[in-house]
């Protein structure tokens, strides 16, 4: 399972890569693995100002529907609409084109709370 | 049986309707119903006409609660031999159906590999030509890898193929011969959305406790006039003469967004139905579902499907979802 040492991570199986006042946000490897085949990803709208751990997407595979939330709190500023008509980058490439969206965050010292890539690979495979 | 393997739902979907699959449906109940009076037993239990076939032929059939007709399984009967039956149970329905019917339940004694899709037929020939050649709802003995196996004509998938009963000791010689003669090994996930798209019923789902084969849209698995009848004909009777309240239908949406079972469908912001069955078509490439509802709605009503917050136009269509080959 990859967990790229350059990237956060949230307890929701996300990771978060910090671009200056950006985070660029997708869901793991290990939770691509566990949703399955990703049919359909419901994107928010940029500039919806969000609440760090508010739920504000869905991702849906064959099998299960899950919710996406922001790991910070902050305004979405890009989402990654090439999604829309093909999903299964969630799957293909979870930490490239597999990106769902960017937060300008607004609380600099919710990037404590993140988890490390040491810490994320004790989570998940405890 | 896995949800999937190596490469996933999907592309174990598009295996079958491109190519051939396999699935282990061990998990499948196999009652077998022998001796003198075996006929009889199924007959008078049974929805379907045992007389409208022969030995050597599958039927599939219901068999009804008594009381009210609603499906307490639905079922392939495999007719083996004058007076041998292998009546083929959802795994959940094999104590249901041994109480109604008797006979032994020889589940444990044998696998079940599905071996379906277009190039189904032709890959089994390479392994076991006998069994390839066992025609549509046909049953015969053949062997597969040189193993002796009971082989019907039958399936889940709405594609052509085969169901091979090996016995268990020898189920792993037959599965890897499969997999080495081109046969993609598919799991529980694309077993559920093939089926989805071939509008085919899952009992739990679309049967059930107060679902009727009527509501379904299964009439025909009903003999009405057969001698004996069979449980739950006073009942059904009654149904058909109100006419359904509920009929199963098929809904399709544009975009990807699976539908889900239990979201509600409405018409003029009013509760008309449920969706007993939604998911992603791999096929067509955007969301398809089954649901209840009333019987005059007809094909090419517009509704919405209500489901987590999200209201989606759906349409209703006529299934099966994708044609049948």
């Amino acid at each position: 399972m990859q967990i790229p040492e350059d990237l956060r991570y949230s307890t929701d199986h996300e990771w978060i890569r910090i671009e200056g006042t950006r985070a660029r946000v997708g869901i793991t490897d290990y939770a691509q693995d566990a949703l399955g085949d990703v049919v359909f990803v419901d994107l928010p709208d940029v500039g919806t100002a969000v609440t760090g751990g508010a739920s504000i997407s869905e991702v849906e595979s064959t099998k299960s529907v899950s919710d996406i939330y922001a790991p910070m709190s902050g305004t979405i500023s890009e989402v990654n609409t090439d999604l829309g008509d093909a999903p299964e980058r969630l799957n293909e490439d979870p930490y490239g084109e597999g990106w769902i969206f960017v937060i300008d965050f607004t609380d600099a010292s919710q990037l404590n709370s993140l988890l490390s890539a040491t810490a994320y690979r004790d989570l998940v495979e405890g | 049986m896995p949800l999937s393997y190596g490469e996933g739902t999907l592309a174990e979907h598009r295996a079958c309707r491109a190519n051939a699959v396999a699935f282990d449906v061990s998990h499948l109940g196999t009652v077998r119903v022998h001796g003198r009076g075996a006929l009889a037993r199924l007959q008078a239990a049974f929805t379907n006409d045992l007389m409208k076939i022969t030995p050597g032929r599958a039927q599939y059939t219901h068999l009804l609660n008594d009381a009210d007709a609603s499906v307490l399984d639905d079922i392939i009967v495999w007719w083996i031999a004058d007076d041998i039956f292998d009546v083929m149970p959802n795994a959940s329905n094999t104590h249901d159906v041994l109480s109604a019917i008797g006979g032994d339940d020889v589940t444990a004694s044998r696998a079940i590999i599905a071996v379906q899709g277009p190039e189904a037929r032709s890959r089994l020939a390479t392994i076991g030509p006998d069994a390839a050649a066992i025609g549509r709802f046909r049953v015969g003995t053949a062997a597969v890898a040189g193993i002796t196996c009971t082989v019907a004509g039958t399936g889940y998938t709405g594609e052509d193929g085969v169901e091979v009963a090996v016995p268990a000791a020898e189920a792993g010689i037959v599965w890897d011969a499969l997999v080495a003669a081109g046969v993609v090994p598919a799991g529980l996930g694309a077993r559920d959305t093939l089926r989805l798209e071939a509008a085919l019923p899952l009992h739990g789902h679309e049967l059930g406790s107060g679902i009727t084969p009527l509501q379904a849209g299964l009439g025909w698995v009903v003999a009405w006039d057969k001698d004996g009848g069979f449980y739950g004909r006073d009942a059904l009777v009654s149904e058909r003469e109100r006419g359904v309240a509920r009929q199963l239908r098929g809904l399709t949406v544009e975009g990807r967004r699976p539908p889900r079972a239990d979201q509600v469908v409405m018409v003029n912001d009013a509760p008309v139905g449920v969706v007993t069955s939604g998911n992603f078509s791999p096929m067509l490439e955007h969301g398809i579902a089954l649901a209840f509802l009333p019987p005059a709605l007809a094909v090419g009503t517009e509704v919405i499907i209500d489901g987590r917050g999200t209201q989606t136009p759906a349409r209703v269509v006529a299934t099966p979802f994708i044609p049948r080959p």
